[in-house]
């Protein structure tokens, strides 16, 4: 669900281009103004020499980073682990990593400079001020940094915001702060990446050269040294001046529009237009409830010439029993138990469980307490699958964090998140409240079957730090250990913590959810990837909606309403004079995909017929499928997510040339589309004029009446009543392949 | 458990012995792969048909017979000699046996998944599962070949460039590729006269005037504005992008033809057999000819737990028959010098016949320790046997290579680096397979 997109691979792919910068006349080693000599030892390993080694790409996950390293020689990942380091560089390779008699035949410096074969190329100049530096140490007999050396506390870049215009760039120093109070400019060594390159990207060719992209927009600077990060928001606005009154003039129906106003003003970009009628009320019909109005509901609609009408209308559909199966199936995409570990019971039961909680508005606090804390069986509490599904503690609790926190703490598994603040010992914390849980049924391990399983709390069992080995105790994230007497469940202190109206991660991820739902692009993208380094493209709007949420009891209702009340969410799509480049902003609505169940309940509903899905009673809508493993050749075409992948397969929005083929050209369509039963035949055999019956198919396909010039179109292609069948058929196939039927607008 | 610990442990000591050689090996497999990348371009470029016999054949009833194994490993049949001197087959393998002059057989690709859902994954991957699946499972944790070489390669005139004929192999998904790379599966029989291909040839129904002039409406009536500029991102335009990739993929000589199976003549489809799998092989000819360059023939029921012997005369024979067609045809028609073959299944099958409860006759069961794979084509030599298994058939004793080497050669026969990082959906750079290395003898 929560329309991933690729622009995060960005931020990794920094791995690999750390090692493409060209030094030009670095001047590391002199100590920044305000500073002085660090350390009288010298060239030390932690202060001098691990920051070139990342700095230069040695130590990145695709070379000598990667757990297995790189021809026998590994670094701990982007350097979280000095003792490692220093011992693989010191102590093993017999010695021939560095040689002090002769620092210059060290296979340190022959490797980084191309002087030997290396797979990694040459990284390092002879006689470059990284190499003298290199070679000092090394003669210097390759010491450590002394413990009373003073210590890096944090990293601050300046200037903390900039603003551009299209293709201008600004110099973004970066200085490291030392116990001693001492500072130096590290931005020749420091690594950085923007969160999106099109607004803005760091140059190749000079450290810390910020180039603003052609077109307004933003974008965040994320720049690193050692395992300190700090960000630098860069704008560049529309050009030209907007009068204050433009934006003093434009509605607010509700907080959330004054925020995006704001917004806006600072990017000099102004907003779209309202959408029309027809377009809104299909618009909130398909974010609602995930389904298409009926000609009669829009017909209603475009009548109602009452004030209140698009408010009334939001709070009738949020009580329509369509409501609970939509986001009931949003959220099985999420916790999707993958029927191969849980069994189909299992997965059939947590579904249940899903659609009763949506049935039931369960406030969303309570809804993920009763998931963290789930206990008793897989077949009877469908909670409780979530622990079947995903047995392992380390994986429970990445799974946790990442849904209902807003934070990855995969990665730090295994090595320092290289764009997070959170440590191996954060997560290892996190994942103690996990390490009590008791699994006793069947299949619990291979041969895994479909057979039940009881899910517990045991009063012992502790968890092992990944790398120490050390027993760790519950730790909340940013927090202190938690003691935990062995008559409580560890799970229940961490759902208090988690659900506490302190808690500044808890509503945010929701509220982030939430909107991208309904608005088509999150505030943060991914919508669960919430840190400094990824920063909401408008973190007040992101923070009022997730207070809102809060003070009204977590009620998911109340956070659909706010938004699609909100003068924002009734925009049009069509670009104005001032927003032509903003697809981050909401100054206009963006168009999406309709997800594969929606698209395929209106096909069925357009054409009056019905899918039919094994498992499922006759009659059933795609929304209410609670596996993946009713086959649907359909839902697969259009990007149905795959429960039995690993990681699970995100569902995505992207078209794709078999989805157009599929539409235009499937028998099974194709047979719907002729059949006597369905509504071409049956329109085209009514007394209905070809003029009203262009009409109503325009309302069941597009939600709308024909202009004028379309009606005059399609009447024309239409012959007399006794030979019109196939040229009905003809005209429903043509609307349904447009993406005006495939799109929310 | 003994034999199986010992193929992971041969293995880890091959790498250990290979250890110097590993320093070297980086400079090597990025040699290798310019020079398949350089051969790619000047030449015709390569594809892959890779015959998937789902369930895990029994490699002593094909290319690993032990006539000097106790008559409980040995089996039924009797070892034949083939055209190269010194190399054997199971006497069911005959017309093979007859031109093992044009292919290689591997007999030493052993790895550690004994069942179904992770064998496969391993095999078809190149990647072990990251957690252990059940014997049913489906799964997938890493991109499969097709998908990957869907993305790396693409194919002409819009051709999907990974089929799937007539399923999806189980671990054959795209994973973090994304679903744009998933195979295109034919599921209709190319046996069957009113064969088509979904979606691209239109229903039987529908002839080509009115589908024409469904199109010619559509472009009057579909008049939602689009934003042209692509600073608005409008993802319309995309799909608009993939509606003339559709249109031109219909209306494509180059590609209907290739679907026509009925252009090839008698006396070529007879020599496929009129059956499914032969036809689906013919067809799959055909895709690598239109261009496409990856292609999967999933061909199920080769999990002989039981009545393996009556299985082989017949099943046996009928997958030899089409096997040996398509190379000789691939041959005949100069493609077998761009076109690799692949045959093999999850796993190779146990020495030690069995008759497992509830069961009347005998059959073999999982061996991941061992299993004979067929490789054809695309620069891999002409008549050898890579590796051996001890005398018993239970182990890879020679040039032991994991599924991972074998992914690798495929690659790089394709043109593609296996060494390559590549991203997944949360940004985590991988290597495409964590062995680069691949089968040496067949390159």
């Amino acid at each position: 669900m929560f329309i991933p997109r690729p622009s995060i691979r960005f931020a990794f792919s920094l791995a690999v281009a750390i090692g493409v910068f060209v030094s030009r006349g670095a001047v590391f080693a002199e100590p920044a103004k305000e500073g002085q000599a660090l350390h009288p030892a010298g060239v030390t390993f932690e202060l001098d020499i691990q920051p070139l080694l990342t700095r230069h790409g040695c130590n990145s996950g695709p070379c000598h980073g990667k757990s297995r390293g790189q021809n026998g020689f590994a670094l701990s990942l982007l350097g979280f682990d000095s003792d490692f380091d220093f011992s693989a560089l010191v102590g093993e390779g017999r010695g021939r990593r560095q040689f002090t008699a002769s620092p210059e035949s060290s296979l340190l410096l022959r490797k980084a400079t191309g002087q030997v074969p290396h797979g990694g190329g040459k990284r390092i100049e002879v006689g470059s001020p990284h190499y003298e530096l290199l070679r000092q140490w090394v003669e210097s007999g390759s010491p450590r940094t002394p413990a009373d050396a003073p210590q890096l506390v944090k990293v601050v870049c300046e200037p903390l915001t900039q603003i551009l215009a299209p293709n201008q760039s600004f110099q973004l120093r970066v200085f490291a702060e030392y116990s001693n109070g001492t500072r130096r400019d590290v931005t020749d060594v420091a690594a950085f990446q923007s969160n999106d390159r099109t607004y803005a990207f760091p140059s190749m060719d000079q450290a810390g050269l910020i180039v603003a992209g052609p077109i307004p927009g933003e974008a965040a600077i994320m720049a690193r040294y050692m395992n300190n990060i700090t960000v630098s928001r860069v704008m560049i606005p529309q050009a030209g001046e907007v009068p204050e009154a433009a934006y003093a003039s434009l509605p607010r129906l509700n907080p959330v529009d004054d925020l995006v106003w704001k917004k806006l003003k600072l990017l000099g970009m102004l907003p779209s237009h309202p959408t029309n009628d027809a377009t809104f009320h299909r618009r909130a019909y398909l974010r609602i409830i995930g389904r298409q109005p009926t000609p009669d509901e829009t017909r209603a609609y475009l009548a109602d010439s009452s004030t209140g009408k698009r408010e009334a209308l939001i709070d009738r559909l949020l009580e329509r029993p369509e409501y609970a199966d939509f986001w009931a199936n949003k959220w099985a995409d999420l916790l999707r138990p993958n029927p191969y570990r849980a069994g189909m019971k299992a997965v059939w039961n947590l579904d249940a469980w899903l659609r009763d909680a949506f049935r039931r508005n369960l406030p969303y606090d309570q809804f993920v307490r009763e998931i963290v804390t789930a206990q008793g069986s897989s077949w009877r509490h469908g909670a409780a699958v979530v622990f079947r599904d995903r047995p392992d503690t380390v994986e429970i609790a990445s799974s946790v964090s990442q849904l209902f926190l807003g934070i990855r703490l995969e990665c730090a598994k295994c090595h320092h998140h290289p764009f997070e603040v959170w440590s191996q010992d954060d997560f290892f914390g996190f994942a103690a409240f996990f390490s009590r849980i008791g699994h006793k049924g069947q299949g619990l391990s291979p041969p895994i079957s479909g057979g039940e399983e009881m899910i517990f709390s045991t009063p012992t069992g502790q968890l092992n730090h990944g790398r120490t080995g050390t027993p760790v105790s519950p730790r909340t994230l940013g927090g202190t250990d938690v003691t935990i007497s062995p008559d409580d469940d560890p799970r229940v202190v961490l759902a208090h913590w988690m659900t506490s109206p302190e808690n500044p991660h808890f509503a945010k991820v929701m509220a982030s959810r939430v909107w991208a739902e309904l608005m088509s692009q999150g505030l943060v993208d991914p919508v669960d990837d919430i840190r400094a380094t990824n920063p909401a493209s408008n973190e007040q709007l992101l923070d009022y909606l997730a207070a809102d949420f809060r003070e009204h009891k977590y009620d998911i209702k109340h956070l659909i309403r706010r938004i699609m009340t909100s003068y924002v969410a009734g925009l049009s799509s069509v670009p104005a004079n001032r927003n032509l480049s903003d697809t981050r902003n909401f100054s206009r609505y963006y168009r999406q995909r309709l997800r594969a169940e929606v698209l395929l309940d209106a096909v069925n509903d357009a054409l009056g017929t019905e899918e039919e899905f094994a498992a499922m009673a006759p009659g059933s809508r795609a929304t209410q499928v609670w596996t993946y493993r009713t086959s649907s050749l359909f839902l697969d075409t259009f990007g149905r997510p795959d429960a039995n992948q690993d990681p699970p397969c995100e569902r995505t929005s992207d078209t794709t040339t078999p989805q157009i083929l599929h539409l235009m050209n499937s028998p099974a369509l194709n047979q719907k589309l002729s059949v006597d039963s369905a509504r071409p035949a049956q329109l085209a055999a009514s007394d209905l004029s070809n003029e009203q019956l262009v009409d109503e198919i325009y309302l069941w396909i597009y939600c709308r009446l024909p202009t004028t010039s379309e009606k005059q179109t399609a009447v024309e292609f239409l012959p007399g009543k006794p030979e019109r069948r196939r040229a009905v058929e003809d005209l429903f196939w043509v609307l349904m392949n447009t993406p005006e039927f495939t799109f929310v607008d | 458990m003994t034999i199986h610990k010992n193929c992971e442990g041969l293995r880890r000591r091959d790498c250990l012995s290979l250890g110097l050689g590993a320093l070297l090996g980086g400079g090597l497999v990025s040699a290798l792969g310019s020079r398949a990348t350089a051969a790619g371009q000047s030449k015709k470029p390569t594809g892959c048909i890779l015959i998937w016999l789902d369930g895990g054949p029994s490699h002593i009833e094909m290319f690993d017979p032990k006539p000097t194994a106790p008559a409980e490993v040995r089996g039924e049949f009797q070892p034949i000699e083939t055209k190269v001197p010194g190399i054997f087959f199971s006497e069911n393998m005959e017309r093979l046996a007859a031109i093992n002059d044009k292919f290689t057989i591997v007999r030493s690709v052993c790895h550690n998944q004994n069942n179904h859902g992770a064998g496969n994954h391993y095999m078809m991957t190149g990647a072990p599962t990251r957690i252990p699946v059940s014997c049913g499972a489906f799964v997938s944790f890493h991109p499969s070949m097709g998908s990957v070489v869907s993305a790396e390669r693409g194919a002409p005139h819009n051709l999907p460039p990974y089929f799937s004929l007539p399923s999806i192999t189980r671990s054959g998904g795209p994973n973090f590729l994304g679903a744009r790379h998933a195979p295109f599966v034919v599921a209709d029989d190319p046996n069957s006269k009113s064969f088509r291909v979904r979606d691209v040839t239109l229903p039987q129904e529908l002839d080509d005037g009115r589908s024409v002039n469904r199109r010619q409406i559509r472009k009057k009536l579909d008049q939602l504005v689009r934003f042209q500029d692509r600073s608005a991102g409008d993802p319309v335009m995309g799909a608009d992008e993939n509606y003339q990739q559709a249109v031109s993929l219909m209306t494509s000589d180059v590609a209907l033809r290739a679907f026509e199976i009925d252009r090839e003549s008698e006396s070529v489809r007879e020599a496929y057999g009129r059956n499914s799998l032969g036809q689906r092989a013919l067809l799959a000819r055909r895709l690598v000819e239109a261009g496409v360059p990856f292609v999967t023939i999933n061909d199920g029921g080769w999990d002989h737990h039981s009545n393996i012997f009556p299985a082989f005369k017949k099943q046996g024979r009928s997958l030899e028959s089409v096997v040996a067609t398509l190379i000789e045809d691939l041959d005949q028609r100069g493609m077998l010098d761009t076109t690799l073959v692949i045959v093999m299944g999850e796993f190779g099958r146990t020495p030690q016949i069995s008759t497992l409860p509830g069961s009347t006759t005998p059959g073999r069961d999982h061996w991941s320790s061992a299993m004979s794979i067929l490789v054809a084509g695309c620069g891999t030599p002409r008549g050898q046997v890579v590796g051996a298994t001890d005398v018993r058939g239970y182990a890879a004793i020679e040039k032991i290579y994991g599924p991972e080497n074998l992914v690798s050669s495929v690659y790089l026969k394709l043109g593609i680096d296996p060494d390559k990082i590549v991203y997944n959906t949360s940004g985590r750079p991988a290597h495409l397979v964590s062995d680069p290395r691949p089968i040496a003898e067949l390159m």
